[in-house]
């Protein structure tokens, strides 16, 4: 007896000693202490602890994850745009999906002659959430940190070569070049202007050395030190993210009083927490979810197509890629893709771009006809390239999904197609982080189907696709090889004015139309769903939704 | 004092094999083709030489892997588990962040299993091959084969969106805030705090995830149980204890059981230390922020620090366990003790 006596405490040790291991965990934020109970009232009166209510209007929200930080300077991902943009602000802002970058936190601006010096005043009474006012100060550390943080956003500030701050009010950013896209640059995430007094005692730092001497981002983490309507008051990496209203927003406020953010990858949870009303928006539907929910009182469906594209990639040095590296065998495929089912594969909403350009940017031409397919036209082309009989090629597919879409399941529609015209695709699968990913990058893809999601909301972000460019060389195209084509890229760089962008960006569409080693795929859906008691939730590229204008009815 | 001999060498070993694990998992992350840095930063970023470099410094993958080796073993030695390449925090903060929340969910699950484990193996050992018997089998069967990811949707399904029963995912209902952080396990802290409503909430966002982890290792012990009572049910001193006259529960509960569930034990040590080294899938069903997940994305981004801490934590779990079960195994039964 007295045995099994001590075989219970012992087990009972067993599981204390394991709880203890717990130890103390930093994630969650006493500050977030609220309960905004809008069933149980009664619970509010019993729960003494949770009782800074922040009122009826919260907002739930699901999201995918598949980030690691909510520190502007270090942010490049798809769903955290959507936190920096409720709780940080940029000089420039896209106010509409279709729109262009327009000031926010700038009152007057205007470019030097040459178009390599930007001068910026800011507006007159912003304030931070900690009731610092913003300065030309706070812009030129904001900029400055992104820059020498040399972080994944890095590269947006790359042709800015210097800020001056005359006064309080003015920044003067000189260019190393003509910038089409700066302004749409400034109003990416990683822009945003910290409060540089609180980021800076928190650990941050702008100078050169910041890689290494900034030690910000545990705080920037834990809360957000904008000037946004909202504020990060708890951030569980992989699960919830809290925002309540900013109570001294120096602008207009919308009803939201918080945003519970939470992290659910999968769209059937998202399906059924949005049914249950647990949920207000469910960010990551799929067709099958959304027929679902189809007809459901209370819910509202949307579906819209974003700018992340799938294209395939054919090596243009022959070493590499082959028979795909021959331009006739490529335009062969352009024509044996069945874009009708490509698209009814990626569900309601995707189209496809006319060429490298994707609809619905500026200057784009829009889209690329489904009845491009012509299959006698691409085995005459075949024949011409020296294979009437057609040819075997792997096709190489990573493990990544475009917006909820398996990569693979694009690869195995396009070996269907290439199959009616005489290619006979053998699919390779690998991981992207076991070896895919350092081949892509490194230009040793023969053949492969991959995808692009735009880091800024602006055209020239598609100029990497041309010879010479990021992804150009990733498929063996370099600038020597199509020099005439390669020379777009500086020209759409340096052309500032609408006209004159237009004309450049519709010479590479042209030029890329039926030429290259790109067949773009598929601009992918966004399908979404949200509860009818909200008002403004419409997609947006640069933000997927936002939050700065949703209300609750 | 053998005893204390007994803990001592355990827990010397406990130091080797620890040193070993870290030794082998380094080894075979640098092994596996893939770059950490190909698997953390953006595609333009890769093609920025500067950021590229940058970014190997400031985790020293510039250096050569044996140096990386001794440092991270140095820095091993002083408990540091070094910085995770993919979120910029220390691993031993990682780590502490996400562990209560898979103890939480596996000391229920494990509850759960050994309570229905070995009430199911008892019924089924004495209607033996009776038709209770017969539905208890197929449900232990039916438990270690389900497919936990499918459970996981199926339970949702049902009790929770069709019949809302149970709570969705999540740890807790939004219109509740995380409590303070005492322990991490949001049940004792909210009771911590005075919230009893917080802590029942919470502990109702237990029950669908403990239920489907349970599954398994409940089949497991259910048949251990029952199989290892049939066993000791033919011994002779059982029989003995008949002849004697005893019978019914008293004989089973009192006489029986205590010999059968020995082994039971081992099993119930195995499924804990299985649960505490996360659950993938159901994690992410559940939207469950526990160890599981941060080793998903760890191995996902070639987090060599990460994966080498959560592969620490998995072995301790187990040294640590199995270091008790033998000690309640000699407590149990002497003939181990002597030997």
């Amino acid at each position: 007896m007295k045995k099994r006596l001590m075989a219970l405490v012992l087990a009972g040790a067993m599981a204390f000693s394991l709880a203890a291991c717990g130890g103390n965990s930093s994630s969650s934020d006493s500050a977030s202490e609220a309960a905004e109970s809008e069933s149980a009232e009664s619970e509010e009166a019993e729960s003494s602890t949770d009782s800074e209510s922040t009122g009826n209007n919260t907002v739930v929200i699901a999201m995918g994850s598949g980030f690691d930080t909510l520190d502007p300077g270090q942010v490049y991902e798809k769903y955290p745009q959507m936190i920096i943009n409720a709780c940080y602000e940029t000089l420039f802002k896209f106010y509409s999906n279709d729109g262009s970058a327009e000031p926010m936190l700038v009152d007057t601006y205007e470019f030097s002659e040459d178009n390599t010096v930007l001068t910026l005043t800011l507006k007159d009474g912003i304030t931070f959430a900690s009731g610092n006012t913003m300065t030309s100060a706070d812009v030129a550390f904001s900029l400055n940190r992104t820059k020498n943080l040399q972080g994944n956003p890095a590269f947006i500030t790359d042709t800015i070569d210097s800020i001056e701050t005359p006064d309080d009010k003015t920044v003067v950013i000189n260019l190393t070049q003509p910038d089409g896209a700066i302004l749409s640059k400034l109003a990416y995430s990683a822009c945003s202007i910290l409060d540089s007094a609180v980021v800076t005692e928190n650990g941050g730092s702008d100078a050169e050395d910041a890689a290494t001497a900034d030690t910000a981002q545990a705080y920037l983490d834990s809360t957000s030190a904008g000037s946004g309507m909202f504020v990060m008051t708890s951030y569980i990496p992989d699960s919830e993210i809290v925002l309540e209203k900013n109570p001294s927003y120096w602008g207009e406020s919308t009803n939201v009083d918080k945003y519970i953010i939470q992290i659910q990858d999968d769209a059937n949870t998202q399906m059924m927490t949005l049914s249950t009303g647990d949920i207000d928006i469910a960010c990551n539907m799929t067709e099958d979810t959304m027929s679902e929910l189809e007809g459901t009182d209370g819910i509202t469906l949307l579906n819209s197509s974003t700018k992340t594209v799938s294209f395939l990639m054919m090596n243009m040095d022959e070493s590499i890629g082959g028979p795909v590296s021959d331009p006739k065998v490529q335009q062969a495929i352009r024509l044996a893709v069945d874009y009708a089912g490509i698209q009814t594969i990626c569900g309601e909403g995707t189209t496809t771009p006319y060429s490298i350009i994707q609809d619905g940017f500026f200057g784009s031409l829009g889209q690329r006809s489904t009845d491009y397919t012509d299959l006698d036209a691409a085995k005459a082309l075949l024949e011409e390239a020296g294979y009437p009989d057609g040819f075997d090629v792997d096709l190489t597919v990573c493990d990544l999904a475009m917006e909820g879409i398996p990569l693979t399941d694009l690869a195995q529609k396009v070996a269907s197609d290439l199959a009616q015209i005489g290619i006979n695709v053998n699919i390779v699968s690998e991981a992207w982080a076991a070896g895919y990913g350092d081949d892509y990058r490194d230009g040793k893809l023969g053949f492969t189907v991959m995808y692009w999601g735009i880091d800024y909301n602006d055209p020239n972000v598609q100029l990497e696709f041309l010879p010479g460019g990021v992804v150009g060389l990733r498929a063996g195209w370099t600038a020597e090889m199509d020099a005439d084509i390669a020379e777009l890229y500086t020209k759409a760089t340096n052309a500032t004015e609408d006209a004159d962008r237009e004309a450049v960006l519709k010479e590479i569409q042209e030029a890329t139309y039926e030429y290259g080693p790109f067949v773009m795929l598929a601009q992918a859906p966004c399908p979404m769903a949200y509860n009818s008691r909200l008002s403004g939730v419409a997609f947006s590229d640069p933000y997927t939704v936002d939050l700065t204008q949703v209300n609750v009815q | 004092m053998d005893r204390l001999r007994f803990i001592g060498k355990r827990l010397l070993y406990l130091v080797v094999m620890l040193f070993g694990v870290a030794t082998l998992v380094f080894i075979l992350t640098k092994l596996i083709p893939g770059d950490p840095v190909t698997a953390n930063l953006s595609q333009r970023a890769l093609s920025d030489e500067s950021v590229v470099a940058a970014y190997r410094a400031k985790y020293g993958l510039d250096k050569p892997v044996i140096i990386q080796y001794l440092l991270y073993m140095k820095s091993l030695i002083s408990f540091d588990l070094g910085t995770s390449i993919r979120t910029n925090n220390a691993v031993l903060d990682e780590l502490a962040r996400c562990y209560p929340a898979t103890i939480e969910l596996a000391l229920v699950a494990i509850i759960f299993a050994t309570i229905f484990g070995i009430f199911f193996g008892i019924i089924s050992a004495v209607k033996r091959n009776s038709i209770i018997d017969q539905i208890v089998r197929a449900i232990s069967v039916t438990g270690v084969s389900l497919p936990s990811f499918w459970f996981a949707l199926i339970m949702l399904f049902f009790f929770y969106f069709k019949l809302q029963i149970f709570p969705g995912p999540g740890r807790l209902s939004t219109s509740f805030s995380a409590p303070a952080t005492v322990t991490g396990m949001y049940v004792i802290d909210s009771l911590l705090e005075g919230n009893p409503a917080k802590a029942l909430d919470a502990l109702s966002h237990l029950i669908l995830p403990a239920i489907v982890l349970a599954a398994f290792t409940m089949g497991l012990i259910t048949r251990t149980t029952r199989s290892n009572l049939l066993d000791v049910m033919s011994t002779d001193y059982i029989r003995t204890a008949k002849a004697k006259g005893l019978s019914g529960t008293g004989l089973i509960l009192y006489h029986a059981l205590g010999n059968a569930l020995i082994p039971v034990l081992t099993v119930i040590g195995l499924g804990l230390g299985n649960l505490l080294g996360g659950m993938v899938l159901v994690e992410t069903i559940f939207n469950w922020p526990g160890v599981g997940q941060f080793a998903y994305q760890s191995v996902m981004a070639n987090d060599y620090p990460s994966i080498i801490g959560v592969a620490l934590l998995i072995a301790l779990n187990y040294m640590v366990i199995n270091t008790i079960v033998d000690i309640l195994y000699g407590i149990i039964d002497p003939r181990v003790r002597v030997s």
